[in-house]
């Protein structure tokens, strides 16, 4: 068998990709670190929102009867994240919330870089559509946040 | 009833499996993961479809810088399809979240409808014949290909050269996009079983550039995430041992790849495939009253 020499010369990336991937690469890890490790001090039973023993009676519900019944509120925002930062399992949200903003970080980076206008307009729009969809959201959570439900209390 | 931390527990040995799996399949986390959780745990279908994206999206985050510096993943295909995926996943993220709520057998024909796509993947799958390095001649390039200058190149071990591509069909590839984009935002599944068969045979990208470029699209996927975090359907007691398994499972996975028949384990996934579509649309169809009681814990 002819032994493989490897590539004649090197591949060429885009400066965009490598802006691209550099950033990626960065916010994964922010985003992982932040995700895993609140929520191994919830497992412990540290300062718990939902306490384990209450999500295990109702998690086979849909999501709003679920938060219906463990909390008495509906969620329809953001707002039960950041009211409660101070439970570990809401802190846990911050590290997912970075991994949903890390391919808008990266979009940004990669159209910064970007030699070609046409890529850079393409990225910011992607980029552009990506904030308006989560701004939605806000907007709706700002609107309702957490709503509470008569008859029952919140914990 | 089992204590509470069988189940936190459970996500992590079966994402486990998944993760060592899917590597050597080329079947995205996501699209095992929804489906046969589904089915076999006593979670709300939306904790999993929540579940199930940000795990989609997470593996791809992991993976994906790598991909592209070795010119596997292509920057230029990624900025022309973005801009349609990214809301599309999210009208689908929310008419699929909407189905559930506003009708009171919502769920249930979420899982009539799921077990159809998981059929209609597993058809794809059988049917399709993937090409290692399609040719795309001048004539072939459509004019947005030309315009936009798509290309690129990557090392090829097994060739021990450096393969050049471009693209061809991109308008249709473009509103195909949108269509996978829905469905994935609508049944919280990565996209890699529909993204890699049209980038492959449609726009004739080589596959290996396919499989990375399809990571590369499934980020675009990531602002569903927050419509499933805005109505409580994101819980860090089934996301996170999910997102510990698959991370952790695809890093084995990659070593057995090595020593396992990439044959055997697909035709594994297709059976997996076939018998969760089918277990789904029977739960569906007895929850909503359609067909009498077969299987138990319909919930």
């Amino acid at each position: 068998m002819a032994e493989k020499k490897g590539p004649e010369r090197e591949i060429h990336v885009d400066m965009m990709g490598l802006a691209f991937a550099k950033v990626m690469t960065i916010f994964t890890i922010v985003g992982i670190v932040l995700m895993v490790i609140p929520a191994i001090a919830y497992f412990a039973g540290i300062n718990q929102y939902v306490p384990l023993t209450e999500a295990h009676k109702y998690w086979n519900m849909s999501a709003s009867e679920f938060w219906i019944h463990v909390t008495g509120r509906k969620i329809t925002g953001y707002a039960w994240i950041f009211d409660h930062l101070d439970k570990m399992d809401c802190l846990s949200m911050i590290g997912v919330l970075v991994l949903m903003i890390t391919p808008l970080l990266s979009m940004l980076a990669g159209a910064a870089k970007a030699e070609n206008g046409t890529y850079r307009i393409l990225l910011l729009i992607a980029a552009l559509e990506f904030i308006a969809s989560i701004l939605v959201k806000s907007i709706a959570a700002a609107a309702g946040g957490a709503k509470k439900v008569a008859g029952k209390v919140k914990k | 009833m089992a204590a509470w931390w069988f189940w936190p527990l459970f996500m992590f040995v079966f994402t486990l499996l998944i993760g060592i799996i899917s590597p050597v399949s080329g079947v995205g986390g996501g699209v095992l993961y929804v489906p046969l959780a589904t089915v076999i745990t006593p979670f709300s279908v939306d904790f999993i479809r929540g579940a199930g994206l940000v795990m989609a999206v997470t593996s791809a985050l992991s993976s994906v810088p790598y991909l592209i510096r070795k010119g596997l993943a292509n920057i230029r295909i990624f900025a022309v399809i973005a801009p349609v995926m990214v809301i599309t996943s999210v009208v689908g993220g929310w008419v699929g979240l909407w189905v559930t709520n506003a009708y009171p057998d919502g769920k249930y024909v979420i899982k009539v409808l799921l077990g159809a796509i998981i059929l209609l993947v597993f058809f794809i799958m059988i049917l399709s014949k993937r090409v290692e390095f399609p040719e795309v001649s001048e004539e072939e390039r459509d004019s947005l290909s030309r315009k936009l200058n798509i290309w690129g190149e990557y090392y090829e071990p097994d060739l021990d050269t450096i393969v050049e591509y471009t693209t061809k069909n991109t308008p249709m590839a473009i509103v195909t996009f949108a269509v996978i984009g829905f469905v994935a935002g609508m049944f919280g599944l990565g996209a890699g079983w529909a993204n890699v068969p049209v980038l492959n045979m449609m726009m004739g990208v080589p596959i290996k550039v396919a499989t990375a470029t399809s990571m590369l699209i499934i980020t675009a996927n990531a602002p569903a995430i927050g419509i499933y975090m805005t109505r409580g359907a994101i819980l860090p007691l089934i996301v996170v041992p999910s997102i510990l398994g698959i991370t952790i499972g695809a890093r084995i996975g990659a070593k057995v790849a090595e020593i396992i028949k990439p044959k055997f384990v697909r035709w594994l996934v297709l059976a997996i495939l076939f018998i969760a579509g089918v277990l789904n649309i029977i739960k569906g169809l007895q929850g909503m009253g359609v067909i009498p009681p077969i299987l138990p814990g319909v919930s």
